[in-house]
């Protein structure tokens, strides 16, 4: 992918502007004051402490699972599939939470969090084999996964991983494996660092190492975004890179479940529902496929959530509304020759040179 | 031998109907792939279609109405597929997803919104399509097997050799599958590989939108959350498993139905957990997934790569 160019920023905000736009519309329809409910929305977002904590926490699945999203797409693999490894990667999480007792604080919750990752990681070891071995598209593999998943979490959270009779739940994770809540009034956790310090390290290693370089190399020569096998004529393997790059990102999608039970929900339940892979993936593109800008735009789009929520719960507005507009500014996005159509006007063409000069 | 007592005629019949969605979204998918188009779009045509039949039929008390609204809806969504991906140069699967999501949210946006419910809506004034009997099948041995389905389900059949015949017989079967297979050739010979392209997504659209009343107003009358449930995706599968062939699509549609079927009498019969039962399609195309693989891999030599 190109890198940021200020095409690309003028169309976020274009795309922005007409939505909120739209935004005006339905709510000026169904009977809201679109105004109060703007300034609702601002305050869920980031206004005081316990809404930006709560914006923060939210963001926490979104950089995991947009950064998963990066890693596949950036090896040439469509992993649609990440939602399924929240769902079993949290799952399993639970099951260590409360399974090792006697463990100090942090080895098990470095365990949990290891056995998340490897089961995650693993789910996405059969449409990564299909792919590369046998040509199965890794997109329907993922999705039709992805409805396994959550049937087999809520199978296991009804059958053999239940505890409570009344609900089908898992037990409660102990004490010793939970990730620290800091404030009160908000479930906050030290997940978040864990998240944001991934996606630094995510950055450093796509851009600054051997092995990054052999990563990318199997998505550069995307055609648009379909895998080639260009960097097999650079010596580079590229069917392996597809599947570690699949694997990596099955495992960071375990990883956003693991820390959403260990730090949110503290055991697994069946009506659990995890969206944040789906999102992901929309938030990866946003990001243009960076895990900065993974980053970046996961903490955008979680305090929309977050006030969308903050909406919900004030109002009658739902907070589908959110997801409406959100992919509403996607399919503005993603329409590449609409963002190429504005280099006909003179200054986008000047600050797109001037913004280029400045990042080289 | 118990278990040997579900093949019978309810079995059959509850076949059919589990494969009617599966094969009209595969029919759809089948005839984009051919094209060239990898359509995932088709889960969020078939949901907006369903609500929007629903809502229709709600409103005006017809289901003729519901119907027409329903299809409408499913090609709206495709047009809208359509115009991202062909005249705005957006990545098809991209769009495909985002429509999804789209539909996913906007499908309960507007059931809180209008009908003020979460999860489903079902109400005595919602008209569904009635069942169409045989008079002259009554008291024949084959009113059961043949007679009282709804609409699509004939449909479907109707539709397995029209398309049969389309795809090899007529010469916009050809320049279907020539778009498909060698845009350039076909350009060359003075096909309008976009036309096609775009004829073959609105018959998509069109037919997302008869699978999705026919999962709201047909098969039951309710709208329930996604109540698509992958049948979009699952519909993909089945055209990939057929070869993007209408014939092997409907044999592949079977399939699944008789997979789905199985399971619902089997539940019966053993009291299994009802979500093993649930996952039973979803497995089935997982392990139809791993059999085109290892057709493509007998089939397929892989291309050596030259030395440098």
């Amino acid at each position: 992918m190109e890198k940021f160019s200020f095409k690309d920023v003028l169309i976020l905000f274009a795309g922005t502007i007409i939505t909120i736009g739209i935004a005006w519309v339905l709510l000026t329809v169904t009977g809201f004051v679109p105004r109060e409910i703007g300034k609702l929305f601002f305050e869920g977002a980031v206004v005081g402490q316990r809404n930006i904590l709560n914006t923060l926490n939210i963001a926490t699945p979104y950089i995991l699972t947009s950064i998963a999203t990066v890693v596949s797409f950036r090896v040439g693999m469509f992993n649609i599939g990440i939602n399924g490894s929240m769902y079993i990667g949290g799952l399993y999480a639970a099951w260590a939470g409360y399974k090792f007792t006697s463990l100090g604080h942090i080895p098990h919750v470095s365990l949990c969090i290891a056995i998340a990752v490897i089961t995650g990681s693993l789910w996405m070891l059969l449409p990564a084999l299909l792919k590369v071995y046998a040509g199965v598209s890794e997109i329907i593999s993922t999705i039709i996964l992805n409805f396994v998943a959550v049937l087999f979490v809520s199978y296991m959270a009804n059958g053999p991983f239940r505890a409570d009779p009344i609900a089908p739940a898992t037990p409660r994770i102990l004490e010793t494996a939970e990730l620290k809540q800091y404030f009160p009034n908000s479930q906050f956790n030290s997940g978040f660092f864990i998240a944001v310090i991934i996606a630094f390290l995510t950055y450093f290693i796509l851009k600054k190492t051997t092995f990054g370089y052999e990563l990318r190399s199997g998505g550069d020569g995307l055609v648009g975004f379909y895998p080639s096998r260009y960097s097999s004529y650079l010596g580079i393997p590229s069917d392996r890179s597809a599947i570690t790059g699949m694997l990596i990102s099955g495992g960071l999608g375990g990883l956003a479940g693991g820390i959403e039970i260990l730090g949110n929900a503290r055991y697994f339940y069946q009506e659990l529902l995890f969206n944040q892979g789906f999102d992901g993936i929309l938030i990866a593109i946003v990001g243009k496929l960076e895990p900065i800008g993974g980053l970046i735009a996961s903490l955008f789009w979680s305090a929309l959530r977050n006030g969308g929520l903050f909406v919900d719960y004030k109002t009658e507005v739902s907070r589908e509304i959110v997801v409406i507009l959100l992919s509403i500014l996607i399919f503005f996005v993603s329409a590449q020759k609409l963002v190429s159509s504005l280099e006909r006007f003179k200054f986008v063409r000047k600050l797109d040179a001037f913004f280029t000069r400045k990042i080289k | 031998m118990e278990w040997l007592e579900i093949f019978d005629i309810s079995l059959f019949r509850s076949l059919i109907r589990s494969a009617t969605p599966i094969a009209l979204i595969g029919f759809g998918a089948a005839m984009c792939s051919a094209s060239g188009v990898l359509n995932i779009g088709l889960e969020g045509k078939m949901l907006n279609a369903a609500f929007v039949g629903i809502a229709a039929s709600y409103y005006s008390g017809s289901a003729l109405t519901g119907f027409i609204w329903g299809v409408s809806a499913g090609v709206l969504t495709a047009i809208l597929f359509g115009v991202l991906s062909f005249n705005l140069g957006a990545d098809e699967v991209l769009v495909g997803l985002a429509i999804n999501i789209f539909s996913i949210a906007g499908t309960r946006y507007l059931l809180e919104t209008l009908f003020k419910r979460r999860g489903f809506f079902s109400d005595p004034s919602i008209q569904g399509i009635d069942p169409i009997n045989f008079e002259f099948l009554v008291d024949t041995r084959f009113e059961k097997i043949l007679s009282g389905y709804t609409p699509s389900i004939y449909l479907v059949f109707f539709l397995a050799i029209v398309l049969y015949l389309v795809y090899y017989k007529t010469r916009l079967g050809t320049a279907i599958r020539a778009t498909g297979e060698n845009p350039e050739a076909a350009e060359d010979a003075g096909i309008n590989t976009l036309r096609m392209k775009w004829l073959t997504v609105i018959f998509s659209g069109v037919l997302a939108g008869i699978g999705g009343t026919f999962l709201s107003l047909e098969n039951m009358t309710l709208f329930t959350e996604g109540m698509s449930a992958g049948k979009g995706y699952i519909g993909l599968v089945a055209s990939s498993f057929g070869n993007n062939t209408p014939i092997g699509t409907f044999g592949a549609s079977l399939f699944f139905g008789l997979g789905d079927a199985i399971g619902i009498r089997l539940q019966g019969v053993y009291e299994l957990d009802s979500r093993l039962i649930l996952m039973v399609p979803y497995a089935l195309t997982v392990v139809v997934l791993i059999l085109i693989g290892i057709r493509q891999r007998i089939r397929v030599r892989p291309v050596p790569i030259p030395e440098q």
